[in-house]
């Protein structure tokens, strides 16, 4: 294995790049280990302020490196100043650590985060120069493992990767490693090399499989090729004991301000509210919560090594932690006169939530309140599920303002599946109420101060979800919905943000297309799209120019409504949901039906315990 | 001591990979370090309270420094030699200190008392010997001023003034390195490298500023010479 270490090449580049900091390792917490047989290069295909802070990453670097003979190191996209930099003096992608290229290590991993990313993967790839596609790379090229919340519907980035794994990496990393080691041990081939892959529980091996067409030449399906182990169907991994699951304690401190820049803390994982419009609630159950006892350890470890004077407790809805109360008022106790701050990332809209913020907050600043209603109307927020009502929403704004607090945000979307124009204005309506409760609810004399921020993005139907068989609302549509909603949001004292309706348009086709998007991706990232998450870097035109050349109907993937009948590109990936209970879920929806919390009403059916052996655990036997 | 707090100076280096930090990168770190090594660190009052730390003159981004200081204030009395060790073990290796002593609560502040830098500046490249970098150093400085611009902005430094002694120049192992001292302080400070560039350029010789180190920061006292503030 040859190892280079590029520092001397990279050094004097440094010099004419914005941030520095985001190239040079030597973090509090970072490891070096030369000597291991094995490396392992973990990266993120984003910026390094971007990337630092993901937890998934901290876990697995974390988990790696403590397998005796193995290294995991960590790299991300440089910025354009510096891999133009690199480019035009022949420095390869490199890791921090060891400063080694990228492509000579044994694995690379890539975090498949979001829809967005996707042309950031193929720069990464070529950064580092390692062919753009599985089929291309040589038995001298690493093994390029996909993983992420984006694997759901993998197939617009299944060609650029020798592996996928579907689901939670705690576990499973340590066995792709193993099988990974085994199959070099044997002087195993690429190709012995992959098969070795599909059978490890949860690895897509993309190329193990084909697209079926029917006799009018429409797509039939994805099946394993024959005599292959791969499986007709990759169901995800899923970590059954979480609270027993390794944490990223001595995580690696960032010199650089970066996103989240404080110690997380994942307290719990999985949600089970069943919001049709969420593919995270359905991708991630079951809802698995850690004990108030190991919160208080990990999180008084986690401090200490790392230094942070904040603290996030995370998850996708950690209001929801049937202990929350009993944890959070241990750790006020423990954290007393030191400064040391405890934030939520989310906040459930009724009293809980409001009672739990001020918990946090209590003698200190008091940042804004974030609340996501989605919809403005009791019949909107009925069909996808969302079970919150006005008056929970009055309710706690009229609170959080009576505590202090004086700036609230605000979460929607249009576009949303049934979704009239009087949905629309009531989201206005409700905003208006908002606006009305909270100056009420504020002495006369601090009114200037109130702030109500409104955010609202365009719906986007994704893969495992209840309405990914629903059409995407079209371009010209979402201008004329958001141009209702403007002229039906009050003016003053209200700060409107919109998603990007271009941008919308875009993750819809990622979000639901199939194998053949693959081709859009790199055309598009040929034609300069890279960082496109960027807002200032997106240009819609590259990627309408990608479909034009490749031929691909971008407006069939995202506002075509789909039969029950047709396959779908993602059918071979499954989270454990049964695509009946998915049926079934939208058949309410369309009916006004909600359909309660399965954590503490009856079992709903979406058979995610009994095809995955994984049971939900709560700390508590009842919610906050 | 005024406040019943305690003020230790810590003299530390910011070497090897670690000068490609900013000023407020430093700053972060050493606040993690602090908490990490549970230094019982004094806290600002006021509306947003903070650890209560004061450092001396900044560092560019990408110049290293061999011996910086700060100030950091405590509630507690513990010796210096413990709180070093202390600061050592949580500390990244280029960032870590190297002395630490109480100074008394009356002594003026690092960033008023430190106006001299001493800096060492290597230049590679072809016409970066002893000799041609001496005589280019030699005529800008007999020049009298250098104006330097910066952002759009134009300063004009009187070299007599800015550089209180004589540079040196000698030979290092792919080209020469500059020592020379800067005075420092608030009505601007002549960076090294500006000087260096204007010199290497206006001799024409085709060599560049490769690595930028102030070697120490002083205090200038009444009777001219220079101290370590620690």
């Amino acid at each position: 294995m040859t190892r280079t270490d590029l520092w001397p090449a990279i050094e004097p580049l440094l010099a004419r790049v914005e941030r520095p900091a985001r190239y040079i390792d030597r973090e509090w917490g970072a490891l070096h280990d030369g000597e291991a047989a094995y490396r392992a290069c973990l990266i993120y295909p984003d910026t390094y302020e971007i990337g630092q802070a993901n937890q998934a990453l901290a876990i697995l670097y974390g988990v790696l490196n403590a397998i005796p003979g193995v290294a995991a190191e960590r790299a991300y996209l440089p910025w354009m100043d510096m891999s133009a930099a690199m480019r035009e003096t022949g420095v390869p992608l490199f890791s921090l650590e060891s400063c080694g290229a990228v492509r000579d290590f044994d694995l690379v991993g890539i975090t498949i985060p979001y829809e967005l990313t996707y042309s950031n993967i193929l720069e990464t790839l070529d950064l580092a120069g390692v062919p753009l596609r599985a089929v291309d790379r040589s038995e001298s090229d690493p093994l390029v493992v996909g993983g992420g919340p984006s694997v759901f519907n993998p197939e617009p980035v299944a060609a650029f990767f020798d592996a996928i794994l579907i689901g939670e990496g705690e576990e499973a990393v340590g066995e792709i490693v193993s099988a990974h080691r085994a199959a070099k041990a044997a002087s195993a081939s690429r190709a012995e090399t992959l098969h070795a892959l599909a059978a490890v529980p949860g690895v897509y091996v993309p190329s193990l499989y084909e697209t079926v067409r029917d006799a009018k030449g429409a797509y039939a399906g994805t099946q394993p090729l024959p005599d292959t182990a791969a499986r007709p169907v990759v169901e995800k991994r899923v970590v059954a004991d979480f609270d027993a699951a390794p944490v990223a304690i001595a995580g690696i401190v960032p010199f650089m301000d970066v996103v989240h820049d404080r110690y997380g803390l994942e307290v719990l994982r999985g949600c089970t509210r069943g919001c049709r419009i969420c593919q995270a609630g359905m991708v991630y159950r079951h809802v698995r919560e850690r004990t108030p006892d190991h919160i208080l350890r990990d999180v008084v470890a986690g401090l200490a090594c790392t230094g942070y004077d904040e603290v996030s407790l995370t998850s996708l809805s950690t209001t929801d932690h049937s202990q929350l109360e009993e944890v959070l008022r241990r750790l006020q106790r423990r954290l007393e006169g030191t400064g040391v701050s405890v934030s939520l990332p989310s906040l459930r809209v009724d009293a809980f939530g409001v009672e739990m913020a001020r918990l946090v907050s209590a003698g200190g600043k008091k940042s804004g309140l974030t609340f996501a209603p989605e919809a403005g109307t009791q019949r909107m927020r009925d069909v996808i599920n969302k079970n919150v009502t006005e008056e929970d929403l009055l309710g706690s704004v009229q609170r959080a303002f009576e505590s202090g607090w004086r700036r609230v945000k605000l979460y929607f979307m249009i576009g949303l599946p049934t979704e009239t124009d009087e949905d629309i204005q009531g989201i206005g309506e409700l905003v208006h109420k908002v606006f009305r409760t909270a100056r009420e609810a504020t002495p006369p004399a601090q009114r200037g101060g109130l702030k109500v921020a409104v955010s609202v993005s365009t719906f986007v139907p994704k893969a495992q979800t209840p309405f990914q068989w629903e059409p995407q609302i079209s371009f010209d549509e979402i201008g004329r919905r958001q141009q209702v909603l403007r002229d039906s949001m009050p003016h003053k004292g209200v700060d409107l943000h919109w998603h990007d309706a271009e941008i919308s348009f875009l993750e819809g086709v990622m979000a639901r297309g199939g194998r053949e998007v693959a081709d859009v991706v790199e055309a598009a990232w040929r034609g300069g799209a890279v960082f496109d998450a960027w807002t200032e870097q997106f240009r819609l035109q590259r990627w309408l120019g990608a479909f034009a050349e490749t031929g691909v109907d971008a407006e069939s993937i995202a506002n075509r409504e789909r039969l029950q009948s047709e396959p779908l590109p993602w059918a071979h990936i499954s989270a454990g949901v049964a695509p009946g209970y998915l049926w079934r879920e939208r058949e309410r929806a369309f009916a006004g039906k909600t359909t309660p919390d399965c954590s503490f009403a009856g079992c709903t059916g979406c058979d995610v315990c009994d095809d995955l052996e994984v049971k939900i655990v709560l700390a508590g036997d009842s919610r906050g | 001591m005024a406040n019943g707090e305690f003020r230790l100076r810590v003299r530390y280096g910011k070497v090897g990979r670690l000068r490609w930090l900013s000023h407020l990168e430093v700053l972060h770190a050493l606040e993690r370090t602090v908490r990490r090594a549970g230094l019982p660190y004094a806290v600002t009052h006021g509306f947003s309270p903070h650890m209560k730390v004061a450092f001396g003159p900044a560092l560019p981004v990408g110049t290293a420094g061999e011996n910086e200081y700060y100030d950091i204030w405590l509630t507690r009395y513990t010796k210096a030699e413990e709180l070093l060790s202390l600061l050592a073990s949580a500390m990244p290796q280029d960032l870590a200190p190297t002395a630490a002593g109480y100074v008394g609560d009356s002594e003026p502040s690092l960033g008023a008392a430190l106006t001299i830098a001493r800096y060492q500046v290597e230049v590679t490249g072809k016409g970066s010997l002893t000799e041609q970098v001496h005589a280019a150093m030699k005529s800008l400085v007999d020049s009298g001023t250098l104006t330097v611009t910066h952002k759009g902005k134009h300063k004009v430094f009187d070299l007599a003034r800015s550089l209180p002694e004589e540079t040196r120049v000698t030979q290092s192992a792919d080209g020469s390195r500059i020592e020379l001292a800067v005075r420092i302080g608030p009505e601007g400070s002549l960076r090294p490298e500006a000087l260096v560039r204007a010199a290497l350029q206006s001799a024409q010789l085709d060599a560049t500023v490769v690595r930028v180190t102030r070697t120490d920061t002083l205090i200038e006292q009444q009777e001219g010479l220079w101290a370590r503030p620690l």
